[in-house]
């Protein structure tokens, strides 16, 4: 297995950076808030100011409050979401590409349906369904997302198992007689490990999706504070017409740098797979300063003659060569 | 030929779980979702209609499930989606008024946006190191922000704000005397309303697009058939449109998953606008637990995707000639 | 095939005279005269050419320092193993080396014939973008070696032939150019409904063909070919090196070829160089090197394949691995895996010398006359016109 390079790239840093102070707020959100999310003693539709970072609601309650308790539950069920699609995927992935014959044909055929079938819309068509009762459980509906998310890594793993599973070092495995879990999970696994990072960040980043939006609608229970909830609140109320930006920019801003985060780390992880993907090398200043033309050219060689030239030994003529 | 056979039948296969799904979740459902809506709905709506809903899940209480899943298929293939009790009509005579909206916005925007994203991506994939790749932050915040909110945002700046477009609904419904139909001032309305959920629909996807055609395109620079085009002494115009055109591949192999994306978000979008497509219908049906249309829609929605990755595949088969010989001698 | 004298003009006729200059695709080519003597029969001249990799720290040299000469209609042989920077000095003359290749020092002039006007040669390394596309495959082209990715695989074979003729050939209909890659295909033993396949379709020998088709399209001075037969079977390899070299006797292209397979170029080449390690080891007429190498790494490189002629020789190879480029061994590059390394080896590097009474030279601190160095016996044969070895007699050519 590759090593792994601490990357670099200033784009993966900037997304480490983000998600790091996400996750902190997942964790510490609740502590932090100034007052409590459904606390509507203050006067309604206030603007930001020193009392209230992000203004109030329509009901008076305290908007920073409630973006920072909304935090943990987004992302808890996110993450969750997350990672249940991703373990269905490796599961379905790796044994589809392992195993082939009729497994892989069967297993093929259910993402593949599950892959056309539009993911959202089937999430509503069961989360309608529901229960109320259970809408207010977040594991169910954590568990529900992640059956619409699991197809695409599962393909994605087939087919590198598949490459993987004819390589030299599964043959011996294999012929030694190791068992096909054991080979699975022991050699072909680790090195899925970047395409296995590159899909659960994926996963997670749809899920937070797919449960903003389920919240938006207002399929989820609405005594669990989170982003989509909020946002739910503030287009009940019509807040984008009545101008009220503060009530709903801040949540949104807060779903978006998450997944922008997500999908920086997933960059980092690209161009990990695929070293052509990464930068160039040198910024313009450099390139300008060494004398080299601004972007490297196809079919255009750049000439940079070096300042020193080592001096070339003239031709010399030598003794004849005595057998 | 065959592969379209293959799809075909994965397409087919693929309506039928989401059929037989939306057939078996009510009834699996605890607490007999069914019951309850038929409870409450007695005396609001004549007993013609209440037959009609029972229909649409399948038939009597006294009938095994099996006997209602044919008399559920059965129904489906009559055209008969049931009765939607919140708008006092037939599913599909409602469907037939708002499918066309939706699907006129959605065709537009991810038109627009396949074209742009890639065209910019394949530049971007080109000229590395340029000054266009400070688009590259950008357009991964784009796309990791949900279609609703940028909706909102769009709303809020451009329509409430600043009043350039406007802001609500698909065409003036406040104008005397304008009614749908093909009238010139309905078109002209309905194009003038439908600007700011088109741009938002193409915004929010677009970054997609652009960055896998960026990908793609930095992997084919590095080809060898790339290389041989400038040595072959060819203008730069047709080396990019050769590695483009092999570029683009790939964007079109990955339709399914991003056509589910931008039609879930295109959805909410027709929300945050009141634009008169499936979206709001959909949100209006949920909240007042009329299952007959929520399912309704979910399968028209359904039957529109995998149309739209149907005419992917075959489109992926008329641009790349290798899925048609299987032959490698 | 005839043996007369025929230009790939002749075969379809197009307006221009066969030795005309080209100057229908960019406009002409603005001729930069040297300050030293014309080129006259030589028609490539590349002068202390240095490649590096990487840019600043983390440069590495890949081509130190070499020169090479080509004449007209002659082949030339660079022969190396990976690494040894062949590939990366022809394609960097060329100005098709990528990125982060870059170009440190030396000069490289092609000559494009003379006419009225005096003699028209093109400095590759000064020249403009336009200039370099107004000589790319019309003067220089290409076989690169593996054909199946270096056809677009989209597109149809014929398709390419179109491009190209389009893009040089303006004053062709379309008739005359399907009519001209036809006979193009024809010329490699190939049917003309092969235009109409896609590369994927058609066997690895097929391809190659119509990649050496391909080259020839517009009667090329000077085609280089990049280990053209490796990846194919050794059968095929064989009937299209003969092939190729039909067509060269026919048409009177200068080649470059380069290999790894120091044995193929003794059979093929006039000329071959060893390179080794980024620098220039040995120079010599391929008979001279065959049957009379002074390197110890041309010795171990003939060691390594059998001959193709001739009685069976024991294989002896050459023991280790070339050198990490970016940690070269101090003193001479070879030192550490030659059999016949001496002190000095380790200390000082050996430069390329013109070995006296000869048109070779070489790089070794075996031949520099030092009378207490004892030159090893099979590296101070003499070369013949007949097979087997004389020592006794003087070198004749």
């Amino acid at each position: 297995m590759k090593s792994l390079r601490f990357p670099r790239s200033p784009k993966v840093i900037v997304g480490m950076v983000i998600l790091g102070f996400f996750i902190f707020l997942m964790i510490f959100g609740p502590y932090l808030a100034p007052y409590s999310p459904d606390n509507t003693n203050f006067a309604p539709l206030l603007t930001p100011s020193a009392h209230h970072w992000f203004g109030t609601t329509s009901l008076g309650q305290d908007i920073f409050s409630q973006t920072l308790v909304g935090a943990r539950a987004t992302m808890v069920v996110a993450g969750v979401a997350g990672l249940a699609a991703t373990m269905l995927s490796i599961l379905i992935g790796i044994s589809a590409g392992y195993i082939g014959g009729f497994t892989d044909d069967g297993l093929s055929l259910m993402s593949n349906v599950f892959l056309a079938l539009p993911g959202l819309p089937l999430l509503i068509v069961i989360d309608s369904y529901l229960p109320v009762n259970s809408r207010s459980n977040s594991l169910i509906i954590g568990l529900i997302i992640s059956l619409t998310g699991w197809a695409w890594g599962a393909r994605v793993l087939r087919a590198q198992t598949m490459s993987l599973r004819n390589r030299d070092f599964v043959e011996s495995a294999r012929i030694i007689g190791e068992k096909r879990m054991r080979i699975m999970f022991s050699e072909i696994a680790p090195n899925l490990l970047p395409i296995l990072a590159s899909s659960l960040l994926f996963t997670i980043l749809y899920s937070i999706g797919a449960y903003v939006t389920l919240a938006y609608i207002g399929l989820t229970s609405t005594s669990v504070w989170n982003w989509g909830t909020m946002l739910f609140w503030a287009q009940s109320n019509n807040a984008p017409l009545s101008g009220e930006w503060y009530w709903f920019i801040p949540p949104g801003m807060c779903i978006a740098l998450v997944g922008t985060s997500l999908a920086l780390l997933n960059f980092g992880i690209d161009e990990f797979i695929n070293p052509r993907l990464r930068a160039g090398g040198l910024s313009g200043r450099q390139r300008r300063r060494l004398g080299m033309p601004r972007r490297q050219r196809l079919g255009f060689t750049p000439v940079v003659r070096s300042v020193t030239t080592a001096p070339r030994v003239s031709v010399q003529t030598q003794n004849p060569v005595t057998p | 030929m065959r592969l379209i056979g293959r799809r075909l039948a994965l397409y087919a296969l693929t309506f039928w779980v989401a059929i037989t799904v939306n057939f078996l979740l009510p009834h699996l459902m605890p607490g007999n979702p069914i019951q309850t809506m038929i409870g409450k709905l007695t005396g609001t709506v004549t007993p013609a209609e209440i037959r009609s809903i029972r229909l649409a899940f399948g038939g009597g209480l006294n009938q095994s499930l099996l006997s209602q899943y044919f008399t559920y298929i059965g129904q489906l293939l009559h055209g008969n989606l049931g009765f939607s009790f919140t708008n006092s009509k037939n599913v599909s005579s409602i469907l037939v008024q708002y499918v066309p909206w939706t699907i006129c916005l959605i065709g537009v925007a991810t038109f627009i946006s396949f074209l742009i994203g890639t065209v910019t991506g394949a530049l971007l994939g080109w000229t590395r190191g340029s000054r266009l790749d400070s688009l590259i932050p950008t357009a991964t915040f784009f796309q990791a922000t949900p279609y609703f909110f940028l909706a909102s945002v769009m709303l809020l700046f451009f329509a409430s704000k600043l009043g350039w477009f406007p802001p609500q609904d698909g065409y003036n419904i406040y104008a005397l005397n304008l009614h749908p139909g093909w009238t010139w001032e309905f078109v002209l309305s309905a194009l003038r309303y439908g600007q700011l959920p088109l741009i938002s629909i193409v915004l929010s996807s677009v970054a997609g697009w652009m960055l896998g055609m960026r990908n793609m395109m930095v992997t084919m620079v590095a080809e060898d058939f790339v290389l041989m085009s400038i040595a072959m002494g060819l203008p730069k115009r047709k080396v990019i449109w050769a590695a483009a055109r092999n570029a683009v591949l790939p964007s079109i192999a990955n339709l399914s998953l991003a056509i589910g994306l931008v039609v879930s978000g295109a959805l909410l979008v027709e929300l945050v606008f009141n634009y008169p497509g499936v979206g709001d219908l959909l949100l209006n049906a949920i909240s007042s637990e009329d299952y007959p249309l929520i399912q309704g829609i979910f399968l028209v929605i359904t039957l529109a995707v995998l149309a739209a990755n149907l005419l992917a595949d075959l489109v992926y088969l008329l641009l790349d000639p290798r899925t048609r010989t299987e032959v490698a001698p | 095939m005839t043996t007369e004298s025929k230009r790939v003009d002749d075969v379809v006729p197009n307006e221009l005279p066969p030795q005309a200059l080209p100057t229908t695709t960019y406009g002409p080519i603005t001729a930069t005269t040297h300050s030293e003597a014309t080129m006259g029969e030589r028609i490539l001249d590349v002068r202390n050419f240095s490649v590096d990799y990487g840019w600043g720290n983390n440069a590495v040299r890949a081509v130190d320092d070499v020169d090479v000469h080509l004449d007209r209609s002659k082949v030339l042989g660079i022969a190396g193993e990976s690494g040894s920077g062949k590939s990366t000095l022809v394609y960097a003359i060329t100005r098709l080396l990528r990125a982060p290749g870059v170009i440190k020092g030396g000069e490289a002039r092609f000559n494009l014939g003379s006419d009225d006007e005096g003699e028209h040669v093109i400095d590759l390394v000064n020249a403009s973008e336009r200039e370099l596309r107004s000589v790319r495959w019309s003067s220089i082209s290409i076989v690169l070696q593996s054909a199946l990715s270096a056809l677009n695989p989209v597109v149809r074979v014929g398709s390419q032939f179109e491009q190209v003729l389009k893009t040089h050939r303006k004053h062709m209909s379309k008739d005359e150019r399907r009519a001209r890659a036809a006979a193009l295909l024809a010329m490699v033993g190939l049917d003309e409904d092969r235009l109409d396949r896609f590369p994927h379709e058609l066997s690895g020998g097929q391809r190659q063909r119509i990649m050496i088709a391909l080259a020839l399209t517009l009667d090329p001075q000077l085609v280089i070919m990049d280990e053209p037969t490796t990846a194919l079977d050794v059968v095929t390899q064989r009937e299209i090196i003969s092939e190729l070299f039909e067509l060269r006797a026919q048409f009177g292209f200068a080649m470059i070829f380069i290999t790894h397979d120091l044995s193929l170029l003794t059979e093929l080449a006039d000329e071959i160089v060893v390179m080794y390690a980024g620098a220039l080891v040995e120079r010599a007429t391929a008979r001279e090197l065959y049957e009379a190498p002074r390197h110890p790494y041309s010795l171990g490189l003939l060691n390594s394949f059998p001959p193709m002629h001739g009685e069976r020789t024991e294989l002896s190879g050459i023991p280790g691995s070339p050198p990490d480029l970016a940690h070269l061994p101090t003193g001479c590059r070879f030192h550490p895996r030659c059999p016949y390394a001496m002190e000095r080896c380790t200390n000082e590097t050996p430069p390329l010398v013109e070995i006296q009474g000869t048109d070779r030279s070489v790089a070794c601190w075996l031949h520099v006359g030092d009378p207490a160095v004892a030159v090893p016996v099979e590296l101070s044969r003499v070369a013949t016109g007949a097979t087997t070895v004389d020592p006794a007699k003087d070198v004749t050519r």
